[in-house]
């Protein structure tokens, strides 16, 4: 079963495999693909083995300071291209004109628009570069643009944000966010931002987000691609095991679980509730599975109920605890 | 360990003894420096060693060139990536400036990067990048170069495959 690290593997399963990865990442999947590939990838040992190899496949690109990086990349490809069959050595200097992100985000007095969402509640918002800002319940996030750069600050919760095209612009104007634990750098791309006790949590859908720990840094912490979740904190990133939870389903109104353990569930769930949600050590490990919908918690208590050997105390309105059901 | 008895060393030390000054010449006049040749000509023995692989004797010069061509062209490579380093920071402002740790961390990592776009046709590697580093979609990616989605899917796996080749091997 043990496959070595330089095993050779079927030479079509690899090219399966790289085809779901095109798609995944490079393409927004609906879920059927995303059903299609899961069905693939349950389907024989070998697949999960292809898969894991070239899951990590393009590695080399995290990390790099996209607009730096492209420049030195492309400006070392026109020089050795202009001196092939020449004398190589003694490369002559040459200037280019650049754009580096980094000169791109001085502080700006521009205008400031606040959101805000009370417990429970969830916003949507079109910005004025036709990027979507979605805020989830307890949060509160700073608009700031500029002509220079479009820029966010988390202030608190939970954001998703869509980047727009920023027409008429062009090319498009950066595109920052702000947060306890980093500046974001997003890519025409799809993600969102989550504060967490001990850190942000940053998760890609669409396109990649790069992670610099404090303005003005050129390099950076990390890059994430489609896919990819990590929690930035202050002792640096670290990959985030999936809980169970889909972290985009708020963005759709409901909570959709996988096998998600119920205290974990709960603890989620608290956050849409004002008041207290509890439940005793004795249900905490039971597992949950299925889509809630944030509409109504109550009535998310309820199925739970019916659904697992568990019962809901309501002591008030905003005291309610689960147990163990009699 | 290896000794100087081992035969894999043993046939290392007789390429050194024998073909070791001419290849320093043969570099001296390519890169048209001594020191650089000098320092190449070393480079190729020591990759001889790191290799364990038992030198070819039938044609020892051919043999002991290919290596230091390969060796010259990494070394132009990386020389290309940083005079192109330079330019791009060349307008920024001091305080933006990398440490010459980010650097040199920056530096290995593009010449790797370099390495695996060089086996890369022209459009493949555009297709690549615009995916890897700027984060566009495939199509996004088709209307910016002007080919179909199915194209720019059929490039980015050309890429990936090479990307896999590098980590594993042939297929």
């Amino acid at each position: 079963m043990a496959i070595s690290e330089t095993t050779p593997l079927d030479a079509t399963v690899v090219d399966q495999a790289i085809g779901w990865l095109v798609r995944l990442r490079f393409d927004r999947p609906d879920p059927a693909t995303v059903q299609a590939f899961e069905q693939w990838l349950g389907q024989h040992p070998q697949h999960a083995q292809a898969w894991q190899r070239v899951a990590t496949l393009g590695s080399e690109f995290n990390g790099l300071p996209p607009t730096l990086a492209r420049q030195t990349l492309d400006g070392a490809k026109r020089q050795i291209s202009r001196r092939e069959g020449l004398k190589l050595l003694g490369l002559g200097l040459g200037a280019s004109s650049l754009a580096w992100l980094g000169r791109e985000h001085l502080p700006w007095p521009g205008t400031m628009a606040d959101y805000h969402t009370a417990v429970g509640e969830q916003r949507r918002i079109v910005l004025a570069d036709g990027s979507q800002l979605q805020l989830n319940t307890d949060s509160a996030v700073d608009v700031d643009f500029n002509p220079q750069q479009r820029q966010l600050h988390l202030r608190q919760g939970e954001i998703l944000v869509e980047t727009g095209a920023d027409s008429p612009y062009s090319p498009a104007r950066p595109f920052w966010s702000r947060t306890r634990d980093g500046y974001l750098h997003a890519q025409r791309s799809r993600f969102l931002l989550r504060e967490l006790l001990h850190g942000t949590l940053l998760a890609v859908q669409r396109g990649s987000v790069t992670v610099f720990a404090e303005h003005g840094r050129q390099t950076p912490m990390r890059t994430l691609g489609a896919g990819e979740q990590w929690l930035f904190t202050a002792n640096g990133p670290l990959p985030m095991a999936n809980d169970g939870l889909d972290p985009w389903s708020w963005s759709d109104g409901v909570l959709s679980a996988r096998q998600m353990r119920l205290g974990a569930f709960i603890d989620e769930l608290a956050r849409y509730r004002p008041g207290v949600l509890r439940y005793s050590p004795a249900v905490a490990d039971l597992r949950v599975s299925g889509t809630y919908q944030l509409a109504d918690t109550d009535e998310v208590l309820a199925l739970l109920a019916q659904a697992l050997p568990v019962q809901v105390r309501y002591r008030s309105r905003y005291w309610v605890t689960l147990e163990v059901a009699s | 360990m290896q000794s100087d008895t081992d035969p894999l060393t043993a046939g290392i030390g007789h390429l050194y003894r024998e073909h070791h000054s001419w290849l320093q010449g043969w570099l001296s006049r390519r890169v048209g420096c001594r020191e650089n040749a000098a320092d190449l000509a070393q480079d190729v023995f020591v990759r001889l060693l790191k290799s364990e692989r038992s030198p070819s004797l039938l044609q020892p010069r051919a043999y002991l060139s290919s290596i230091a061509r390969g060796l010259m062209i990494d070394h132009y490579r990386r020389r290309a990536l940083e005079q192109a380093y330079l330019d791009s920071i060349l307008h920024l402002e001091p305080c933006l400036i990398p440490s010459e740790e980010e650097r040199l961390v920056l530096l290995d990592a593009l010449e790797r990067l370099d390495r695996l776009l060089d086996r890369l046709k022209p459009r493949v590697r555009e297709a690549f990048l615009l995916a890897q580093l700027e984060g566009l979609s495939c199509p996004q990616i088709a209307e910016r170069l002007g080919v179909s989605r199915a194209t720019v899917e059929r490039d980015l796996a050309k890429a990936l495959h090479a990307c896999y080749r590098l980590h594993y091997g042939d297929l």
